[in-house]
């Protein structure tokens, strides 16, 4: 059944497998429903970017099956790579343009309508508070700066599905603050977000359901609640305490 | 591996920066680099048969000091400081803003006078080291059989390595107090070109001046010297002396590359720190001002917009392709006077150098928007497919090859109408096949290795390369009036060109390759 009923679905993993040196993602299942905000932990190399790099088109897997929106990704890579965008840690943009004329490539990437996408990018930059910095090119911008332009960039075509790694690195307290905001406004009005973050008080926060993820495989999911209960955990305790005992069983 | 130095001092420093300058070399490259060591062996093989033929020729022999000799020997110097000049000032630049690895060194309890001198030392062992090979492939045989004062050639390549850095470093630092730290590096580079080019545009001053004259200005000299026409000035004989091991002369050119290697490190030292430091932050422009432009529609317009612009801001690139049309400067202005005053046939040289060039232009710019893509995993995640991405970066790479190539084709076609239009075609089909070997043979770079762009595609360049002659050859043959034998380089050409053929699907899995290779 994993191509019925997926409208509700926004993206559906099945045993999805990568081996590089060693395995990297072993047998995962993982279902990311539509509207909601999804937040995928793990320990330092647990599988977390490649799975989303798989999910992404970036990296090719050695088997398994993914669905985005009911689209076969790997069968039809195109019509599933136009539903969603993808924003990793290392703000993917080019220091030599402007961020209006950085968007203008994407949007055209994307194939928007170039009227709709200068609005969209304008509007984007001003939320954003680069307006005053929309001529001015990327090579002198912080850290923040540039990853703020790369999420305008992920959010100019409007994807279905939204997929942040660590999308909080190198932004300041405001910063911060303004893109959880902007995440959370998405998902309230349907959009779906995968984010990954090491910041645990984020997920904890912000997450509608939380998969938990090492050595390649999903160890648990749900909402922090059912993590808890999972864990056998007391309400109460913090995601960090659910999160260190699941992982260290794991490891075990 | 661990340095065979004491920690913290000039030498073990000095092994730190000639280590790093090795793997920027080396960087890119497969891990055995068995083509590169292949060729080097063949090159090193050759220039070493012909220092054995050098000694045995001059065996019993010894140079004279006679005016001609002396001119030959500082003109050969000149060429030999200007190319070493041209290195040191760029590297001199660059140096400048390489801010993580300042930061780090005089963040250290190392002096930053001995930071900066190791630095500046690296200068200038990297300008004469890629001369002093070559010469001690050459001399050393003449050396071993009968000139060991001939040895006396290392301490004048060392000499002008100290000197070419010095002045190197003194040119920097003079850039960045007169225009400042935003535009010091473009400048220096396009500087580092036009010294580059220096000698060649020297030589070719009587094409450029209209004289009709067929030998060059170094030519000319040589002669004139030769014949008693003009002396050489005071002091001109010090080089060639100094080659030949006399000890005066050798101690006093080595007195003033030291001299001006160590006013120019020690001296300028902590200036070239304060620098540096004022570099931070250097980039930032003030933003735009005027209308916004309106979008680009689609991806192929919005691909080829980003690549136009991306290529016009690059200065590295620029100075390169500057380079290059220096270069087609004097070539052009030999074809204007080759059609006004001669047969047609004349122009074949030139309309083959012309086709031949195009290819090397339009290699090189392909190179930056096809393989030195800043964000390939954007281009990845988006829906646009490989083939249409490619062919706005193929099209952003031949753009500027076709204004490149618009004067000296003019100029021809003026003259000679039929050999403007061979010329124009066969520039077209080599910037053409460069760049589709570009496209299907790409490999992921970074736009700072342009110079060694095909550090990880020798057969690649090698194929280019004789795909390049190959076209030129039968443009050569067409302006020359010889059709049907022009036919046959393209045929061969063309051979070639389907041999290295790859389908959209099969670039999309040789980069999803290098990228899992890569991660």
């Amino acid at each position: 059944m994993l191509w019925g009923a997926v409208l509700t679905e926004a993206l559906v993993i099945r045993g999805l497998n990568k081996t590089f040196a060693k395995p990297a993602v072993s047998d995962l299942d993982l279902t990311v429903r539509a509207g909601e905000l999804y937040a995928l932990l793990g320990p330092n190399g647990a599988g977390k970017t490649t799975t989303l790099r798989m999910v992404a088109g970036l990296t090719q897997p050695d088997a398994g099956e993914i669905a985005i929106f009911g689209v076969d990704a790997r069968k039809d890579p195109s019509a599933a790579k136009a539903l969603l965008a993808w924003a990793p840690d290392e703000a993917m943009i080019y220091d030599k343009l402007t961020p209006l004329e950085y968007l203008e490539f994407v949007a055209g990437l994307w194939n928007i309508d170039p009227r709709a996408a200068k609005a969209k990018a304008e509007e984007l930059l001003t939320t954003l508070g680069l307006a005053s910095e929309a001529r001015r090119r990327c090579e002198g911008f912080s850290r923040g700066m540039k990853q703020k332009v790369a999420l305008a960039g992920a959010l100019i075509h409007d994807p279905k599905l939204l997929i942040l790694d660590e999308p909080l690195t190198g932004l300041d307290a405001a910063a911060a603050r303004l893109v959880k905001d902007m995440l959370q406004a998405r998902v309230d009005a349907g959009g779906t977000v995968i984010l990954t973050t090491h910041i645990l008080e984020v997920a904890e926060r912000m997450a509608d359901r939380i998969g938990i993820i090492a050595g390649g495989r999903l160890l648990a999911e749900g909402t922090l609640e059912e993590l808890r209960s999972r864990a056998g955990e007391a309400s109460g305790r913090t995601l960090e305490d659910v999160f260190l005992q699941l992982t260290a069983e794991a490891q075990a | 591996m661990s340095l065979p130095f004491k920690p913290a001092s000039t030498p073990w420093l000095l092994a730190h920066e000639m280590r790093l300058a090795w793997r920027g070399v080396s960087a890119g490259r497969k891990s055995s680099g068995v083509g590169s060591i292949i060729a080097f062996a063949i090159l090193g093989a050759f220039a070493l048969a012909g220092g054995v033929f050098l000694a045995i020729a001059t065996k019993g022999h010894e140079v004279p000091i006679t005016p001609f000799a002396v001119i030959i020997v500082d003109m050969v110097l000149a060429v030999i400081l200007t190319l070493m000049l041209s290195t040191t000032l760029a590297a001199a630049a660059n140096a400048l803003y390489e801010r993580g690895d300042l930061d780090l060194l005089f963040s250290s309890p190392l002096s930053p006078r001995k930071v900066l001198f190791v630095r500046a030392l690296g200068l200038a062992v990297g300008a004469g080291f890629w001369f002093v090979l070559p010469a001690t492939l050459l001399l050393t045989p003449a050396i071993l059989m009968g000139h060991p004062h001939w040895a006396g050639v290392f301490g004048v390549l060392v000499a002008a390595a100290l000197a070419a850095s010095g002045f190197g470093l003194l040119l920097a630092m003079a850039l960045f107090a007169l225009i400042g730290p935003r535009r010091t590096r473009t400048v220096a580079q396009v500087m580092a070109a036009l010294i580059g080019a220096a000698f060649f545009l020297a030589s070719q001053y009587r094409n450029l001046m209209g004289e009709k004259a067929s030998e060059s200005l170094f030519t000319r000299i040589a002669l004139d010297v030769k014949d008693g026409r003009i002396q050489p000035p005071p002091f001109a004989d010090l080089p060639l002396r100094a080659a030949v091991g006399q000890p005066i002369p050798l101690l006093i050119l080595m007195a003033i590359g030291l001299g001006l290697f160590l006013f120019a490190a020690r001296v300028l030292g902590r200036r070239f720190a304060d620098a540096a430091a004022a570099t931070q932050g250097a980039e930032t422009r003030k933003a735009a001002k005027g209308p916004v432009r309106d979008f680009a529609a689609g991806a192929f317009r919005a691909t080829l917009r980003k690549e136009l612009r991306l290529i016009s801001r690059d200065a590295a690139l620029l100075s390169q392709v500057l380079l290059r049309v220096l270069y087609m400067v004097p070539l052009a202005l030999v074809m204007a006077r080759s059609a006004a005053h001669m047969p047609v046939w004349a122009l074949a040289g030139p309309a083959a150098a012309v086709t031949f060039l195009a290819g090397q232009v339009a290699g090189s710019l392909v190179w930056i928007t096809v393989s030195a893509e800043d964000t390939p995993d954007l281009l990845a995640i988006s829906p646009t497919p490989i083939g249409v991405l490619n062919r706005a970066k193929l099209a952003a790479a031949l753009i500027p090859v076709a204004g490149l190539l618009v004067a000296p084709i003019a100029v021809l076609a003026w003259y000679a109408p039929l050999a403007g239009l061979w010329t124009a075609l066969g520039s077209g089909l080599t910037a053409w096949t460069a760049g589709l070997i570009g496209v299907w043979r790409q490999k992921p770079g970074k736009r700072a290795d342009f110079k060694r762009r095909r550090g990880g595609s020798f057969l690649s360049a090698l194929a280019e390369l004789f795909i390049a002659t190959l076209i030129g050859g039968a443009t050569a043959l067409a302006v020359a009036g010889l059709l049907v034998w022009a036919v046959i380089p393209l045929i061969i050409a063309g051979a070639l060109m389907m041999a290295l053929r790859r389908s959209d699907e099969q670039i999309a899995a040789a980069l999803r390759a290098a990228s899992a290779t890569s991660n």
